[in-house]
């Protein structure tokens, strides 16, 4: 497969991110780095910026826009597109109406300066060709949202006419899921992963709805560092008749439950590191664990931005002195710096 | 209770003395005590009970084990190197405990001046350290075994011929200046002890500071663990051993290692055969000098060596022989040990940026160089030599008592060693008179006086810290062997308020673990350790590795991240909590814990004895 407006999310490669978006680029160069992202395609933006100009959108007003998105059906070329698209996830899934998640990937999106995070909808169990017809548009549509607008306004970098590509993988039924960095988020520490982990889909970490299970592990030796134990009142899972999804509230032994054991902790952590390194800069890693007949679960990763808010960490001040200057100064002689 | 000086912790002029034990001033000299002419000065101070070197009570002729090490440690710091904001470490006692304060020097124009002169001479040593430190165990050993040759002269009724025929002295004047040697060579030690301590802590301290500014995560452990000796002589002695068990299964002779045999029993069960014996004079080449082996920190005389209670050394060979033929593998992991060092120090190396990582490595390399002194010096300062000192003293104290000056030659500690000269000088003269001595009405009563003042004592609780907070804590030894900082400080001055149930102190080896107490406050306690319990104490020393493998856990009052409980525990791979204050005051025997080594904090379930019910 590989149409005018789709490719294969796995022949992707960042150097494809004008044409289908960060995201799609970016599950593209994970995939072709060998780590575990869930099978799928991806629209381009031309396709978005072909049916803006056959509805006409030049000029009109953000509301207008995405109403218009919304009413009018994809072209037959399009469409052809999307169904063959389709029809291979079908393929690989062994399913008739597989369920797929449906995401935003604008342009100028996840970048190092910006993040869009949560201004573009995402459409999560979709299953069959009608309703990811409607989901793509969905997406389409949130580009003139009003918090997408209001937040590129703000942003000098994302100046020009807004467009946005969307990436459709098979949807993981997944039991855990959570966020990670591949750094302290607070301390700047390069030596741990922080992870955030819940029950159910990752909606639930990610819309903040929950506050979910904490840790810290050490990238060297694997070790928990600290664990903080969530509430986790809630889940997300898939709706009725596995079509899209229910809020749901989670039982009081699964609450008091840590939702990951150390050896998920161990994979996660392996996961994270080949992600740093694979992209040479920290990263902020969506990631889920499948519900399995066979345990231990398949880890999944679903996408992946550079950490956009380092934080500032002082500079040791060690930096550039020799050993005996700064042992020196431990002892408060010689010029030698201020012991913390 | 509140200091009256407005600080945080009680005021030392506040503490009373427990019933039953007025007087007993009377063990230390006149400069130990808080007195009402130093009232205004040492009440502004803050003195933490030093519970890591001075756990129990001071016998009165163990006051040679504060005097000389603070002086020794002042004399290199304040004098010798000049360290520029601290000087020397003052010390009090308050019912028979060890109080210290750091002297610091705060006037920046001092501190500049006396920076000058510690970059030159600390800079002399960090340059010429390997020479220096082989020239230092040199001169160690040469102590050793002067202190082990000094001759106690015998008092016998006539002199030996060569007073008159040859050159030797009279034996009274024999007995005051061997006393006084005995003494010397014990301030020689402690002059050597604190050579190289300061700048090899300092250089330690310096790596574990970038460690902390560069990777806010990292666990104390593991920059111990980059740094740390595998290959030290504090592991040889097990080491002699294991190699000892090996041989007495190749020679056939492991049956003589019963379980429950003393080690005399199984001298003799050996020497009833060929082999037997052989494997005999092998342990006797051992035994010089790895029998020099502490059972206990050595501050204390009654803690000796392997030689003096050889039950420490045979149960280790007992337990290693039924190991081996259990199939076990009971080598240190050497190799393992040092690729995972490498590996610690690699990979956190190359998660630095460039500039950080160039200091990372210098400093990991100088430490690396000068930590081997930190680890060694145990063996042959507070093992060899204060096992043979004491030793020493044991026949002056012999002398003594088969003159009645004393009852047993034990009773020579509840003496000052100023006392222990007097008695000798009145024994020298009433022997070369053939007069009557006072001694033996004199001293024995004192004698008496003091044991039941210590033993009263000992039940006595002391407060972590008497005096006033200080608003920072910058003597560097103070941070690094004591793990006193301004934060341990506030946890100890909330702790004081009873605290509640839970406990926090420095994460020294990972893990969580739940189990019934152990509170270990005196060495006789550690026979009572049972298998599963958590071992709560003052604080351990490597000779009690023997109960690393009963207990599960280990909680300390007392210890920075240097303390042997964290090296001892990690390689034993159970969680250990170290430094929290106030363990042994808080938590009895027999109470559930929870600790969680990770994060230091240690959880006082609920007790199943009435005693602690009350608490």
């Amino acid at each position: 497969m590989a149409g005018a407006h789709t490719r294969p999310l796995a022949d992707l490669r960042r150097a494809d991110e004008p044409h289908f978006g960060a995201k799609s680029a970016n599950l593209g160069e994970l995939s072709a780095a060998e780590i575990p992202v869930p099978p799928g395609f991806a629209l381009s933006r031309d396709a978005y910026l072909v049916a803006a100009e056959d509805l006409g959108l030049e000029g009109r007003s953000a509301e207008e826009a995405s109403r218009a998105i919304r009413a009018a059906p994809l072209s037959a070329a399009l469409r052809a597109e999307l169904d063959a698209g389709y029809e291979e996830l079908v393929a690989a899934a062994g399913d008739p109406r597989p369920p797929v998640a449906v995401r935003s990937s604008a342009i100028g999106e996840d970048t190092e300066d910006a993040t869009f995070a949560g201004q573009h909808e995402t459409r999560l169990w979709v299953r069959g060709i009608e309703s990811v017809d409607e989901a793509v548009r969905e997406c389409w549509a949130s580009l003139h949202g009003p918090e997408a607008v209001s937040y590129r306004a703000e942003l000098a970098s994302a100046a020009g006419a807004p467009a946005m590509g969307v990436a459709i993988q098979l949807m993981i039924d997944a039991t855990v899921s959570g966020v990670m960095f591949t750094c302290n988020p607070v301390s700047g520490d390069p030596s741990t992963v922080a992870i955030e982990a819940s029950w159910g889909l990752g909606l639930a970490v990610v819309a903040g709805e929950v506050t979910p299970d904490e840790y810290r592990v050490s990238k060297v030796t694997r070790e928990v560092l600290s664990r903080r134990l969530g509430p986790k009142e809630l889940e997300y899972v898939p709706g009725a008749g596995e079509t899209g999804t229910a809020r749901v509230e989670v039982s009081p032994e699964r609450r008091r439950a840590e939702c990951l054991d150390e050896e998920q902790l161990a994979r996660l952590v392996d996961l994270a590191r080949r992600v740093e390194r694979h992209f040479g800069g920290h990263q902020d890693i969506e990631w889920a664990i499948a519900r399995g007949s066979d345990e231990p679960g398949e880890l999944f990763l679903l996408q992946s931005r550079p950490v956009t808010a380092t934080p500032s960490r002082p500079k040791p001040t060690g930096a550039q002195r020799s050993a005996i200057d700064l042992v020196m100064g431990t002892f408060g002689a010689s010029g030698g710096g201020e012991r913390p | 209770m509140m200091s009256e000086s407005g600080g945080a912790f009680p005021s030392p002029y506040s503490i009373e003395t427990p019933p039953g034990c007025e007087g007993w001033e009377e063990m230390y000299p006149y400069w130990a005590t808080f007195d009402e002419r130093r009232r205004e000065s040492d009440e502004k101070r803050l003195w933490f009970w030093n519970s890591m070197h001075f756990p129990v009570p001071m016998p009165a002729f163990d006051m040679v084990e504060v005097d000389h090490p603070y002086y020794a440690l002042g004399a290199w710091q304040n004098r010798a190197f000049a360290v520029p904001p601290a000087m020397g470490v003052d010390y009090r006692v308050v019912n028979g405990y060890v109080y210290i304060s750091p002297n610091p020097v705060t006037d920046p124009e001092r501190i500049a001046e006396r920076a000058e002169f510690f970059g030159k001479r600390a800079g002399h040593y960090y340059a010429n350290w390997d020479e220096l430190y082989g020239e230092w165990r040199r001169k160690m050993e040469a102590l050793n075994r002067e202190v082990s040759e000094i001759e106690v002269p015998e008092l016998a009724r006539y002199e030996p011929d060569e007073v008159v025929f040859g050159d030797r002295n009279l034996s009274s004047t024999e007995l005051l200046s061997a006393f006084s040697h005995t003494l010397r060579c014990a301030e020689m030690m402690w002059q050597h002890h604190f050579e190289f301590l300061l700048l090899g802590y300092g250089a330690y301290l310096t790596f574990s500071d970038l460690c902390k500014a560069a990777l806010p995560d990292i666990p104390d452990q593991h920059i111990s663990q980059m740094v740390a000796g595998i290959d030290v002589v504090l592991f040889r002695p097990d080491a002699e051993l294991r190699r000892l068990a090996r041989l007495a299964i190749e020679a056939g002779v492991a049956p003589a290692f019963e379980e429950g045999r003393s080690p005399t029993e199984i001298d003799a069960a050996l020497a009833a055969s060929e082999a037997g014996r052989r494997w005999l004079e092998e342990l006797e080449r051992v035994k010089d000098p790895w029998f020099n082996m502490g059972t206990g920190d050595g501050l204390y005389h009654y803690y000796g060596s392997w030689y003096d209670d050889p039950r420490i050394p045979y149960a280790s060979l007992v337990g290693h022989i039924d190991a081996l033929r259990a199939g076990e593998d009971i080598e240190r992991p050497t190799a393992e040990l040092a690729a995972e060092r490498d590996r610690l120090a690699e990979e956190y190396a190359a998660l630095l940026d460039d500039d950080s990582r160039a200091s990372f490595e210098e400093l990991l390399g100088l430490s690396r160089k000068v930590f081997p002194y930190v680890e060694e010096h145990k063996f042959y300062c507070d093992y060899w030599f204060q096992s043979r000192f004491f030793n020493k003293v044991r026949e002056f104290g012999a002398l003594l008592a088969a003159h009645h000056f004393i009852e047993d030659s034990e009773d020579v500690f509840q003496l000052s060693r100023h006392e222990v000269m007097q008695a000798l000088e009145e024994l020298s003269l009433t022997w070369a008179t053939g007069g009557s001595a006072l001694g033996p009405e004199h001293w024995p009563p004192i004698v008496g006086r003091r044991k039941g003042l210590l033993e009263r004592l000992e039940r006595w609780t002391p407060p972590p810290a008497l005096g006033a907070m200080p608003e920072a804590v910058s003597d560097p030894m103070v941070v690094m062997l004591w793990g006193v900082t301004p934060q341990r400080l506030q946890e100890w001055a909330r702790s004081q308020d009873g605290g509640g149930d839970r406990l926090s102190g420095a994460p020294a080896s990972p893990g969580q673990v739940e189990g019934p107490a152990r509170v270990v406050r005196t060495l006789d306690a550690l026979a009572d350790v049972r298998a599963g319990e958590i071992l709560v104490c003052t604080i351990t020393s490597p000779a009690w590795a023997p109960i690393f493998s009963k207990i599960t856990a280990t909680v300390t009052d007392i210890g920075g991240i240097m303390s042997h409980a964290a090296i001892v525990s990690r390689e034993y791979g159970l969680p250990a909590v170290v430094g929290t204050g106030t363990a042994t005051a808080r938590i009895s025997t027999g109470q559930r814990l929870r600790v969680d080594g990770s994060t230091g904090v240690v959880e006082i379930l609920g007790g199943d004895d009435g005693d602690a019910a009350a608490r």
